[in-house]
């Protein structure tokens, strides 16, 4: 189900790169900037493609999006001390992988509490150490891994270009519906249909 | 997570926040890990903080501090030979060169084959990586190291928190002013020590935001008429009763346009039977004088063979 969020009853159905379809609430979809940006205020005609991450990393980032719901407006990057025990179980349970690719898809969809919290993390990977000891704890990618990086970022501007263009063009059908007289709407559902009823009937 | 995490590999966005999230010491190890790093920190520059580069030649090193001064890291260029003997030395890439260096508490050292090349190298790395004020003191014993640092650093149009010169009348030293005094507005604070038995009357092509000279006999009224620095102090000055009427005088009738605050502390300032704006000297204490266009007052303040002039706009 799919509609413009006004309650946090709404459900809205993400799309992820496996083509699997899972269910977020408004509430906890509205923590992304993103979305707000491009669907919140025309609804989405159908799932939100997130195609460039997995099902199991959008599920990761919106179950913290649905867990801070509730909790106060965010005001900032809070310092890792002051993170709640479920904040912390929800970092340590990640391998680093999970992690890396929870960080892209946070940075992504524009999620400022959990981006914050997350380069809070790595900074304190960091800190009190000496450069030899820096050195260990970060991997140095080589020039090809640079350049595959990059390719990543291109892709994901080219997704990011797919969403906006899929979520313009949802506001385009939406104005041209509003725009219809209600007579004009009801004979133009009415052809739709006939249509549809003559095409099963041929087959 | 304990295994080694890559860094480079987050979004350039996430990364610029880890960063900014870092001390001012954490920045610079991390920019000696490699040079791809060092690039990264460098083109996060826009999201580093201002930092004071203080060239402390007392200590014969580098020390970067926030403006608050809390958050601080030291850096000794030490020279090559004397490297040989300690274990836990590394390559550092800095500024395009690699070089061997260790950390200690409070920071690194870093060892170069002299100790000029090593401040101009770690000079360059640093503003490379942070919006940098500098504050040094160039004195005799540090000239030859300091003065190519100082003329690269106006170079680049680094702004100075402070320049500390003391002058000792040296021919060198005639051509190391003559080649920064067009440079001079890049400088908050100028302090000059001035060498009383030497003749060398430094010119000014430009001025800074304040200016104090320790020993200023050699100022005269001239000098100070031509200033336009809106904070002026002078210690041990010659000025005299007289003199400071006719600064008074000038500044009322539009003179000393610049100026907002003005110290003078001469032993020649006394209160004797000379009157200064028709009074004598003690009387001027606390008095508020306007100028002729009513557009600015000056708050007088007289002390032992000292005075000093406020000034705030009439509104």
């Amino acid at each position: 189900m799919t509609s413009p969020a006004s309650s946090s009853e709404v459900k809205y159905l993400i799309e992820s790169s496996e083509g699997n379809t899972f269910d977020v609430s408004g509430a906890a979809l509205r923590q992304s900037n993103t979305f707000n940006a491009m669907f919140l205020n025309i609804g989405a005609d159908g799932p939100i493609p997130f195609t460039d991450y997995n099902e199991a990393t959008l599920k990761k980032v919106f179950e913290y999006c649905e867990h801070s719901v509730n909790e106060e407006n965010y005001s900032g990057p809070k310092h890792q001390d002051d993170l709640s025990k479920w904040d912390l179980n929800f970092f340590n349970e990640m391998d680093q992988k999970m992690f890396i690719d929870v960080i892209n898809a946070s940075n992504f969809l524009d999620i400022e509490r959990l981006t914050s919290y997350c380069c809070e993390r790595i900074a304190r990977m960091l800190r009190g150490k000496n450069t030899q000891e820096m050195i260990k704890v970060i991997t140095l990618p080589t020039a090809e891994e640079l350049e595959a990086k990059q390719k990543v970022e291109e892709k994901k501007a080219a997704a990011a270009k797919k969403v906006a263009e899929k979520a313009a063009e949802t506001a385009e059908k939406t104005e041209t519906l509003e725009e219809l007289p209600v007579q004009q709407l009801v004979q133009t559902t009415r052809n739709k249909l006939t249509r549809k009823y003559l095409s099963f009937s041929n087959e | 997570m304990s295994s080694p995490f890559s860094l480079l590999r987050l979004p350039r966005v996430v990364l610029c926040e880890v960063l900014k999230s870092l001390s001012i010491g954490e920045k610079i190890l991390l920019s000696l890990c490699s040079k791809r790093i060092s690039t990264q920190i460098n083109n996060a520059q826009f999201y580093s903080q201002k930092v004071i580069v203080n060239l402390d030649m007392l200590c014969q090193g580098i020390r970067v501090h926030s403006e608050n001064n809390k958050d601080t890291f030291e850096i000794f260029p030490y020279l090559i030979s004397s490297s040989s003997h300690n274990s836990d030395i590394h390559q550092f890439p800095i500024a395009g060169c690699s070089t061997p260096g260790f950390s200690i508490p409070t920071g690194i050292k870093i060892f170069w084959n002299n100790h000029r090349e090593g401040f101009l190298y770690l000079i360059r790395h640093l503003l490379k990586m942070f919006k940098c004020n500098i504050s040094a003191d160039i004195s005799y014993y540090n000239c030859d190291i300091l003065q190519p640092v100082i003329f690269e650093l106006f170079d680049l149009q680094v702004e100075f928190k402070k320049l500390t010169i003391s002058l000792n009348g040296s021919e060198d030293e005639h051509l190391f002013w003559n080649q920064i005094s067009n440079k001079l507005g890049l400088v908050e604070d100028l302090i000059i020590y001035y060498w009383v038995r030497y003749l060398f009357r430094p010119d000014f092509i430009s001025w800074p935001q304040n200016i104090t000279i320790m020993n200023s006999t050699g100022v005269t009224l001239r000098f100070l008429f031509a200033c336009t620095s809106p904070t002026i102090t002078l210690f041990k000055s010659l000025l005299d009763n007289n003199d400071l009427d006719v600064i008074l005088r000038r500044w009322k009738t539009g003179g000393l346009l610049n100026l907002e605050h003005l110290q003078i502390q001469s032993e020649l300032l006394k209160n004797n039977g000379t009157t200064i704006l028709g009074m004598k000297l003690w009387d001027l204490d606390g008095m508020v004088i306007q100028n002729d266009d009513g557009s600015k007052k000056a708050t007088i303040r007289v002390g032992v063979q000292c005075i000093e002039m406020s000034v705030t706009s009439s509104d």
